[in-house]
Parts: C-alpha cells; sequence; structure tokens
C-alpha cells in the first residue's frame, strides 16, 4: 500500500516536473519566433509578399520599418513604387530622388520620378523636369518623350507635332493614336451660339441640332400652340387670355433659345467625358507604355 | 476571511454599479423635427408663392415629376443660385424637356435613392466649369 502510495507520488512530481519543462520550452521558443517575426528581414519577406499581393500600403510600411536599420536602393525602390501605386505621388517623386546618386537604380528611379509626376497631373513640372539635365536619363529618355506626349490627352494644352507624336509610338498602335489625336484635335462638339440662334429662328431646332430630337419637336409644338391660341384670343378680342399665352409662348420661347445653348454645353461635356474615359482605358490596358522591371515583382 | 471577501466583492460591485448609473444617465433627446427647406425658412412674395404652391398644388397633385429634383425644385434652386430671369427660363426649359411627348428621358442618369431622372439645375447656367456630366449607363449620382 506505502509503494502504492509512493509511486503514484513519483507519478504525480514527474508529470508535475513535465508539464513546467514543456511550459518553459514553448515560452522560450515563442519569444524566439516573436524576435525573428519583426526582423528586418521578416519585414522585407513580408514587405515583399504584400507587395505581390498588390497591398501597397502594408508594404510601404513594412519597407519603411526595414529601411530603419538597413539601407537597401531595391527596397527604397519599391517603397517609392508602392507610394506611387496607392496614389501618394509626392512621396513617391521624394523617394525617387532620394535614389537619383551614387545608386544602380539610378536611371529608373528618374522614369519613376517622371511617372509620379504624370499620375499626379503635374504636366507643368513634368515638361519643365523634362528639359532639365538633371532630371532626364538617357536610358528612358524614349519612355518619358513618349509619356509626356501621352500626357497632352489628358490636359488642354495644345496637341504638339502629329508626325513627331506618331512616331513615339509603335506601328502596332499608331492607328489607336491617330484616332485619338484627330478626335482631340477636331472634337464632334456642337457651339452653343449656333444652337441658341437656330431656336431662335425655328423654336425646336436648336436641340434637334444638340441631338435631342423629342424635346426639340416638344418645344416647336408647344410654343406653336402657345402662339396660336394667343393669337386665336386677340382676334376675338379675348385681350386677357390673349396676353396671357403671349406671356406663356414668349417664356417657351425664351427658354428654348436658353435650353439649346445649355443643352449644346452639356452635350460638349459628354463629348469630352467619353473621349477621357477611351483614351484613360486605352492606355490603362497598355500601362501608359511603360517598361515593367522584374526585380520589383521578386 | 470569507467575510472580508464577500465584503471586498460587494463593495466592488456596489461601486461599479454606481459609475453604470452615472454612465448611463438619462439623455436629452430633442424629437423636434427640423426644418432644412430653405424655401419654407425663408419669407417673402418668394416664399409665400411656393408655400401656396406646395399647399396648393403640389401635396394634391402627389409626386408625379420624372425628374429628380422636381420641376418646383428645381426652379427655386436655379432663382436662388442663378437669379430671377436666368432662374424662370431654366425652368422654362425643364419645363418643355419634362413635356416631352416622346419620353425621351433614356440618356439622364438615374438618380438612385429615388429612382428619377437626374438633372440638377447647374448643369444649365450656361458656365462650362459646373456642368457635372454623368453617363446614363453608369449612373452615380
Amino acid at each position: 500500500m506505502i509503494i502504492k502510495r509512493t509511486k503514484s507520488h513519483i507519478a504525480e512530481i514527474f508529470c508535475n516536473v513535465l508539464c513546467v519543462f514543456v511550459i518553459t520550452v514553448v515560452s522560450v521558443n515563442a519569444q524566439k519566433l516573436n524576435d525573428d517575426f519583426f526582423s528586418p528581414k521578416s519585414r522585407l519577406s513580408f514587405g515583399n509578399y504584400l507587395f505581390l499581393e498588390k497591398d501597397y500600403l502594408r508594404a510601404s510600411n513594412e519597407y519603411k520599418e526595414f529601411l530603419k536599420t538597413d539601407n537597401n536602393d531595391t527596397v527604397r525602390f519599391k517603397l517609392s513604387e508602392s507610394f506611387l501605386r496607392i496614389g501618394r505621388y509626392e512621396e513617391a517623386a521624394n523617394n525617387f530622388k532620394s535614389l537619383f546618386f551614387s545608386t544602380s537604380l539610378t536611371d529608373e528611379a528618374r522614369l519613376g520620378l517622371f511617372k509620379s509626376l504624370f499620375f499626379e497631373k503635374n504636366f507643368v513640372r513634368f515638361r519643365q523636369y523634362r528639359l532639365e539635365e538633371n532630371y532626364t536619363t538617357e536610358k528612358f529618355s524614349h519612355d518619358i518623350d513618349r509619356l509626356n506626349y501621352i500626357s497632352y490627352f489628358f490636359d488642354s494644352e495644345p496637341l504638339p507635332d502629329s508626325s513627331r507624336l506618331f512616331s513615339a509610338f509603335a506601328d502596332l498602335n499608331r492607328a489607336d493614336i491617330k484616332k485619338f489625336y484627330y478626335m482631340k484635335k477636331n472634337p464632334d462638339t456642337k457651339n452653343p451660339v449656333t444652337a441658341a440662334l437656330l431656336s431662335a429662328a425655328i423654336p425646336g431646332l436648336g436641340k434637334i441640332y444638340t441631338g435631342e430630337i423629342g424635346d426639340g419637336i416638344t418645344s416647336l409644338i408647344t410654343t406653336g400652340l402657345l402662339v396660336f391660341l394667343s393669337a386665336n384670343n386677340f382676334r376675338h378680342d379675348h385681350n386677357f387670355r390673349g396676353w396671357l399665352f403671349a406671356g406663356f409662348a414668349a417664356l417657351a420661347y425664351g427658354g428654348n433659345i436658353y435650353g439649346s445653348a445649355a443643352s449644346a454645353q452639356i452635350y460638349n461635356a459628354g463629348v469630352k467625358f467619353n473621349f477621357d474615359n477611351e483614351v484613360k482605358l486605352f492606355f490603362e490596358k497598355h500601362n501608359y507604355f511603360l517598361p515593367e522591371f522584374d526585380f520589383v515583382n521578386r | 476571511m470569507k467575510k472580508f471577501f464577500l465584503i471586498i466583492f460587494f463593495s466592488a460591485i456596489v461601486s461599479s454599479a454606481q459609475t453604470d448609473w452615472v454612465k448611463w444617465n438619462a439623455v436629452q433627446v430633442s424629437y423636434e423635427m427640423k426644418n432644412n427647406n430653405e424655401l419654407e425658412q425663408s419669407v417673402g412674395f418668394w416664399a409665400s408663392l411656393q408655400s401656396a404652391y406646395k399647399f396648393l398644388i403640389s401635396d394634391h397633385d402627389g409626386d408625379n415629376c420624372p425628374f429628380y429634383p422636381s420641376c418646383s425644385q428645381f426652379y427655386v434652386e436655379a432663382v436662388n443660385n442663378s437669379g430671377f430671369v436666368k432662374g424662370t427660363l431654366m425652368f422654362a426649359d425643364r419645363f418643355t424637356r419634362d413635356l416631352n411627348f416622346f419620353k425621351g428621358w433614356k440618356h439622364y442618369p438615374v438618380h438612385c435613392k429615388t429612382g428619377k431622372f437626374f438633372d440638377p439645375p447647374y448643369n444649365y447656367n450656361l458656365n462650362p466649369r459646373s456642368i457635372q456630366f454623368l453617363s446614363a449607363e453608369n449612373s452615380s449620382e
């Protein structure tokens, strides 16, 4: 009996010691894992993973933490690229600038700066930097020139010479570029003054000119009917009703002239909206004809 | 010993309960409906005319206008933003478009909250910069 109790007592002690040992080992390892988790190497690996998953905001945070302890041009480039892709153009441009000198990625960084300015739609600075030697790069001069030509499709500046613009693109895409060029140069817009004058001549004609055929015919019928009612009432000596309908007719006539000019402006806004959308989709599909860097997607 | 723990336990509960009581103090809520209609807040001939229209015609006629904002609201906004003469011309044009015998409203974007055709007055004040074009295919307003 005593031997049995002693045996169970020993077993209990053994179990307790084993438990303490296991807990200690697990805790120590957990602590060790925790340390590794936030090491620069882990942060870089995690940042690269997030970058490939297109989670650029969190990737940029990991890269920033990594760059606190280590200096690496590729990581700084990827940090700039992350900022660029999440629309933080100012930060992207500053980080690209920091790679301009004494690095192997100087040409890529210069192109990156121009990309930042382009996507920020800061075309004035883009064209200004393009003329300064400090910012240009021989290696990507053709890409920067092409990006400059593309920028003219997105702002209100006059288009550059067509032959130089077309020559910046490959034969395969030249037909599309030509189409956009001529759409931009000679947009299919309507003149608000012409629309107003047409409606002044014949009520509703200005609306028909801007494509609002139903509105135009309705205006013609309404104004005609009100003029008829006014004239008819005057003819039968119903002067009050005559003046009343004359007032309504004048209102419909004036409103139609005004509305035709407004309709032409809305039509033009629609033309611009559709053109901008079409151009944007085309260039986005072709990634703005920019080169891809393999080292970024590793 | 047990008594000691019980006293501590109850004191903690009582003090927490007191804290909770303070935290959940009754809040004074006002159920007064705010009038966001600028029209009714203003006074004078214009406001009287609008109130009369609303009371005598609009409330009885119902919500029939295919557009958002409705023609009357369009007129009010147009006059407030562009003046009486321009606003009246804008309204005359809108009224003809509303009257469209062919129901040719398909090119207007659809207002998602009301399901009506979206046609705001700021698109008609002859200022190209104020035009916010919305395609009928991808209405987002």
